[in-house]
């Protein structure tokens, strides 16, 4: 088979995964020396597809053989994709080649399990100590880790890797069962555990190799079970907490070519997904609660953002006065973000803050309107009603495309 | 009025306003303009210099204003050296806010600097390196057209990236050109870079174009998210960028109902048989 073809299976079998992030790296330079790759800490997106997603990693599987059979993937065993396999060098050859034309910031690389997790783990450990090792690379490493492989691997890959990854999977432990049967909660949760520690270890022991600095991230797939909000929410919020996690990925469950009759055939909630990164935001940034965001319900609303909705839910802590409202509370109103609130403390320390000032800073006054105080204004729909400023505020309906 | 010309240099344009503080010079008396654009009634041809006035007045300007100044002086438009005296002299005059995004002037000189900084994200992002096997000094070209005048000291990000390797970015305004060492920078892009450029960049690589093709998901289809991010100006030197409309095309004809790329639809699937054995391991279910 040839380079081309197997690029093709292996990026197609790869379009699930949602992230693409090269951010979270130390900083690293390869000015005046030998090998190639630098990073910055920020990330840098090289291009977009037309699905809007960024492409910032080469972002491939090593093989979609899989021994697992997985309901909602689509390299399940019982699946009729065409197969391919990549060797290390192969893989090694392409990331070089792209990133030095400037295609992408470095290597996002999974696998489907091939003889045993541990083999496949060797070789996904293979590829980074080549280029780290052999080729002095350092751009960005992102390796999926295989839960069931020995901690001592995952020890291994965290030494080459920038970001290390084991997915979650589905938001609820208990679908596991029924729809990935070969997947374990127990082992994907102790392989988080391995890594927290590891990278705990090497952040208190200055002399101790870095690991994984970028940290580990996890990816759950939305709509493939019937899951609310509210499961997502509390279960993001509790891996941030028990593994500090950088991100959790949200993944809209995409159809599958001959898909199962155990997982939906209709298009992504791409809606939902958008919310629930939205609602995600909040928690990671902005010092919200999950329990905060749902209040008393098990979905976020989808015509509104998470904010808002959770403002018009607490009418009672707004107007908020600009003028003496902390910045934590300032960034708690709707339309007016963790910059805007930043730049309105700045400015009020040289002066009172008026609404004009607020149209400057480009905040999104139709949101922010109803929730302001500011030296010159006072909203007057203070005294409506919620489910009235809602009905304004909502975003307006898009109109259907003519082919679905 | 005094009017003045700077070339567009910062360094230049710094030494005048300098001057000009010293001398208590406000911002209302003084016009920058262009060559391009000469103002229409005014007597004085532009002066490239203003004679440092007698008095021995020292004027502090923090660093990081500097810097501010200097960022938003890459903006390119007509008349660009003006609100940046106007900012400085306020500054210096006892009003601080004059820099933020929250005052007139302020804002202006923010939206200025975001807009550069963009632009030099730009350049990170989207700049294309082709290889050029057949020249003995040079390992990567690329051309890049910037909406602003980043290439002079964004371009340095690629030191930091190639390490070792030689290579030059031209445009259709300045160039700049590493030769594994040093990075020199051309206000005018020679014909003979232009020339190499010129050699090699439009060849396609169809092994990126596999790539890009593969990776987008049909089902999620949706341009306009894409058009954001990735402004279409850059589309003509992407090597991707004339796949964007057959993409597109073919998701709203149907695609979207697969999310499998063509080319991978066409080959023939397998479906491996192996039952799950119980005593395999780390993959059996019974850990």
């Amino acid at each position: 088979m040839l380079l081309i073809d197997k690029l093709a299976v292996l990026a197609d079998a790869a379009k699930y995964d949602a992230s693409c992030a090269s951010s979270g790296a130390p900083k690293r330079s390869s000015k005046g020396k030998s090998g190639i790759g630098s990073t910055d800490g920020m990330g840098i997106c090289h291009s977009f597809t037309p699905d809007g997603r960024c492409v910032s990693l080469l972002k491939i599987l090593l093989t979609n053989f899989c021994l697992f059979d997985c309901q909602y993937c689509v390299n399940r065993r019982s699946s009729d994709v065409p197969r391919a396999r990549f060797t290390p060098e192969e893989v090694v050859r392409l990331t070089l080649d792209f990133y030095q034309r400037n295609y992408i910031s470095g290597l996002f690389l999974s696998s489907g399990i091939i003889r045993s997790a541990d083999y496949t783990m060797e070789q996904l450990v293979r590829v980074a100590r080549l280029l780290r090792e052999e080729h002095e690379f350092r751009g960005y490493i992102h390796l999926k880790t295989i839960p069931e492989a020995d901690p001592a691997l995952i020890v291994e890959a965290g030494r080459y890797a920038d970001r290390l990854s084991v997915n979650i999977e589905l938001p609820d432990p208990g679908n596991l069962i029924k729809l990935a049967p070969e997947k374990r909660i127990d082992s994907i949760t102790q392989a988080m555990g391995t890594i927290d520690d590891a990278s705990q270890d090497s952040r208190e022991d200055r002399r101790a190799p870095t690991f994984a600095p970028g940290g580990q991230s996890t990816q759950m797939i939305v709509g493939a079970d019937a899951s609310d909000d509210r499961t997502v929410l509390f279960r993001a919020e509790s891996l941030y907490r028990d593994y500090r996690l950088k991100r959790v990925y949200y993944s809209a469950f995409s159809p599958i070519p001959n898909s199962p009759s155990s997982v939906p055939c209709q298009p992504p909630p791409l809606m939902r997904e958008h919310r629930l990164y939205q609602a995600d935001f909040l928690l990671r940034g902005y010092g919200f609660k999950a329990g905060e965001l749902l209040g008393d319900t098990s979905e976020l609303a989808l015509d509104i953002d998470p904010k808002l909705a959770w403002a018009l839910a607490n009418r009672e802590q707004f107007p908020v006065d600009l003028n003496r409202a902390d910045a934590g509370m300032i960034a708690r109103i709707p339309g007016i973000g963790l910059r805007s609130a930043q730049r309105i403390v700045e400015l009020r320390a040289l002066k009172r803050v008026r609404y004009q000032d607020l149209l400057r800073m480009r905040c999104i006054m139709d949101k922010a309107r109803p929730f302001v105080v500011t030296a010159d204004y006072r909203p007057r729909q203070d005294t409506i009603e919620s489910a009235v400023l809602r009905s304004h505020l909502r975003d307006q309906p898009a109109q259907m495309g003519l082919w679905g | 009025m005094k009017v003045l010309d700077c070339d567009d240099d910062f360094d230049r344009w710094r030494e005048q306003a300098r001057n000009l503080l010293r001398a208590s010079v406000p911002p209302d008396q003084v016009c920058w303009e262009d060559a391009a654009a000469r103002q229409l009634f005014s007597e004085d041809s532009p002066h490239g210099d203003v004679a440092p006035p007698a008095t021995d007045k020292s004027i502090r300007v923090p660093a990081d204003l500097l810097q501010d100044l200097k960022l938003a002086g890459c903006h390119r438009m007509p008349g660009r050296w003006n609100l940046l005296y106007r900012v400085l002299w306020r500054v210096t005059h006892g009003e601080p806010q004059a820099r933020l995004a929250g005052d007139p002037d302020g804002s202006e000189l923010q939206r200025r600097i975001k807009a550069v900084r963009r632009e030099a994200h730009h350049l990170h992002a989207f700049l294309r390196f082709h290889p050029c096997p057949a020249n003995p000094s040079l390992d990567y070209i690329a051309v890049h057209q910037a909406a602003h005048d980043v290439l002079a000291w964004a371009s340095e990000h690629f030191i930091g990236r190639l390490g070792r390797q030689r290579w030059m970015i031209v445009s259709s305004r300045d160039a700049v050109w590493f030769d594994g060492e040093t990075l020199q920078h051309r206000r005018k892009c020679p014909p003979e870079w232009r020339a190499l450029a010129e050699a090699v960049c439009n060849e396609d690589d169809v092994l990126w174009q596999t790539y890009y093709s593969c990776i987008f998901n049909p089902a999620r289809v949706n341009p306009t998210v894409m058009r954001g991010h990735m402004p279409s100006r850059f589309w003509s030197g992407l090597p991707e960028g004339k796949l964007i409309a057959g993409l597109v095309g073919g998701a709203r004809l149907g695609a979207r109902q697969v999310g499998q790329a063509g080319r991978v639809i066409a080959r023939r699937g397998k479906r491996i048989d192996i039952a799950p054995k119980a005593d395999q391991g780390a993959t059996s279910r019974g850990r």
